[in-house]
């Protein structure tokens, strides 16, 4: 396999965005290709999951390709889940570390509030099981407050700890020009003051609104390339080392202990392994924190922190910037945002930045081994990409 | 006529899942279809449970009570509770109902009550 770099990166706002679907994709295609100088590619793959759905239109790698007049070449859609965007990533890799192309482009897009949010809601659960699962209700938010519960329980984390990771979050968002929400929160507010009810109303059971993120519009993009043509940007060579994708059950009622997220287990495993680090030699990570548990509960699955000790490091001040393991430095799914085929994309051009030293206020001093974990369906197909600094 | 929730019984290694897979989860040998349809149990306890306050839009509720119940033959099951104050681990019995409607079709799952 060849080694394969990361040449240039874009991305838009996350946010609501009034523009179509295709200019969403093709914008941060366009900083992308500023930025590394690079005018033509081999191969393009757009992750998206809801076009259809939210946007009434399919075929969307054929309709960006062409508006970036990037023809004649090859382009696919990626969809799968809100894994969408690292699945995409993965695409790339092996093209490029195969030799069957040398210069790709991975574009993640959304555009999700073109609809409302229940309808927004209700395609994103049309991942559940169709007749085990969908047919009584369930949502993605059904699926984590049941999680939440049962994690909760079994090692006393509370509602405190989930409200920390949001409060962290969120300040992280403050110096993210690209995120969703530019609002800082605090414990108080929203659990312990008299309006924390209205502020901050019940969800799913356990989980709160603050406890969710938002569902956001937005699009980011990665060029991947070789050695070779990445010395000729002129940019800080940053690696993508490792790519491991695992899955588990498609009902959540399956799996043997359902607080066990074994497809991020071992998609995690897989890309430490490929990319011949440790979670150990981890200096910044962006986790899945579509809702506030999951990211204590990544945070130990990946293998940052033993089962259980992962909101004792929250509290600790461990994950937050300026601790020991940054987690979520760009506000997260949480603050940054959540467009789901375009997230996964969003949190490797997190990663690119923090390594290459251009993250700013929110920059992690010395990153240099970055990793990502894009959590498709409720834990059912997770991608987990490794990223490293070469001096 | 008493309705059920069946779950898939191999004919060869006895592996009994819910809900369908083509190929058995137990011996990953099966030929095709070659399961026994078993009805399973209605008692179990509450494994774990949310109060969903933002259903999808065509339930007509204010709040939809979820729950993942363990059976008294060892599967699990998703489902709906009809119980106002649910806790984990509590016995439970369950009925099959109409759990959601569109224009056209009806659709039937279980629904959980306190025993």
């Amino acid at each position: 396999m060849r080694d394969v770099y990361v040449a240039g990166i874009g991305i838009t706002s996350f946010t609501r965005l009034e523009f179509p679907l295709v200019e969403i994709a093709a914008y941060p295609g366009l900083m992308a290709m500023k930025e590394s100088g690079i005018k033509s590619i081999d191969q393009l793959y757009v992750a998206n999951m809801g076009a259809s759905r939210a946007n009434h239109q399919t075929g969307l790698a054929s309709a960006v390709i062409d508006n970036m007049s990037l023809t004649p070449a090859g382009a696919e859609t990626i969809e799968n889940g809100p894994a969408s965007g690292a699945s995409a990533i993965k695409q790339g890799f092996m093209a490029v570390a195969s030799g069957m192309y040398d210069t790709v482009m991975v574009i993640g897009a959304e555009r999700m509030r073109e609809v409302n949010t229940l309808e927004a809601t209700d395609f994103v659960a049309t991942l559940t099981h169709p007749m085990a699962e969908y047919i009584y209700g369930v949502t993605l938010p059904a699926l984590a407050g049941m999680f939440a519960r049962l994690y909760m329980e079994k090692y006393g984390v509370t509602s405190r700890h989930l409200a920390m990771v949001a409060v962290k979050n969120h300040k992280h968002a403050m110096d993210n020009f690209y995120a969703h929400l530019h609002e800082e929160i605090t414990i108080e507010g929203i659990l312990d003051s008299p309006d924390a009810s209205t502020n901050n109303p019940m969800i799913a059971d356990p989980l709160r609104y603050y406890d969710m993120c938002p569902v956001s519009d937005g699009g980011a993009c990665l060029i991947l390339t070789t050695a070779e043509i990445a010395k000729k940007t002129g940019k800080p060579m940053v690696r993508l080392a490792g790519v491991g994708q695992a899955t588990d059950t498609h009902a959540v009622h399956d799996r043997k202990d359902p607080t066990d997220l074994l497809a991020v287990r071992g998609a995690a495993s897989k890309s430490f392994a490929m990319a011949g680090v440790t979670p150990k030699d981890v200096h910044v990570a962006e986790l899945h924190d579509a809702f506030t548990i999951l990211e204590i509960a990544e945070s130990e699955e990946v293998g940052f922190f033993e089962r259980g000790q992962g909101h004792i490091a929250l509290q600790e001040g461990y994950t937050k910037l300026g601790g020991k393991l940054p987690i979520n430095p760009s506000g997260g799914l949480k603050a940054k945002g959540h467009p789901v085929g375009a997230t996964g994309v969003g949190q490797a051009h997190e990663i690119v930045l923090q390594l290459r030293g251009e993250a700013g206020k929110r920059q992690v001093k010395n990153a240099k081994v970055g990793f990502t974990c894009n959590f498709g369906g409720f834990g059912n197909n997770v991608v987990c990409l490794t990223f490293v600094k070469e001096a | 006529m008493e309705k059920n929730i069946y779950a898939y019984k191999c004919k060869r290694c006895g592996y009994v899942q819910y809900p369908y897979r083509t190929i058995c989860r137990g011996c990953h040998e099966n030929d095709h279809n070659e399961f026994d349809i078993v009805a399973m149990s209605k008692k179990g306890k509450l494994v774990t449970f949310t109060h969903l306050y933002n259903p999808p839009s065509d339930f007509e509720t204010v709040f939809l009570t979820l729950g993942i119940v363990e059976l008294d033959d060892g599967n699990r099951i998703t489902c709906q509770l009809n119980i106002s104050k649910p806790k984990m681990g509590m016995e439970v019995t369950g009925k099959v109902e109409v759990v959601r409607k569109d224009e056209y079709n009806k659709y039937y799952g279980i629904v959980f009550y306190e025993n």
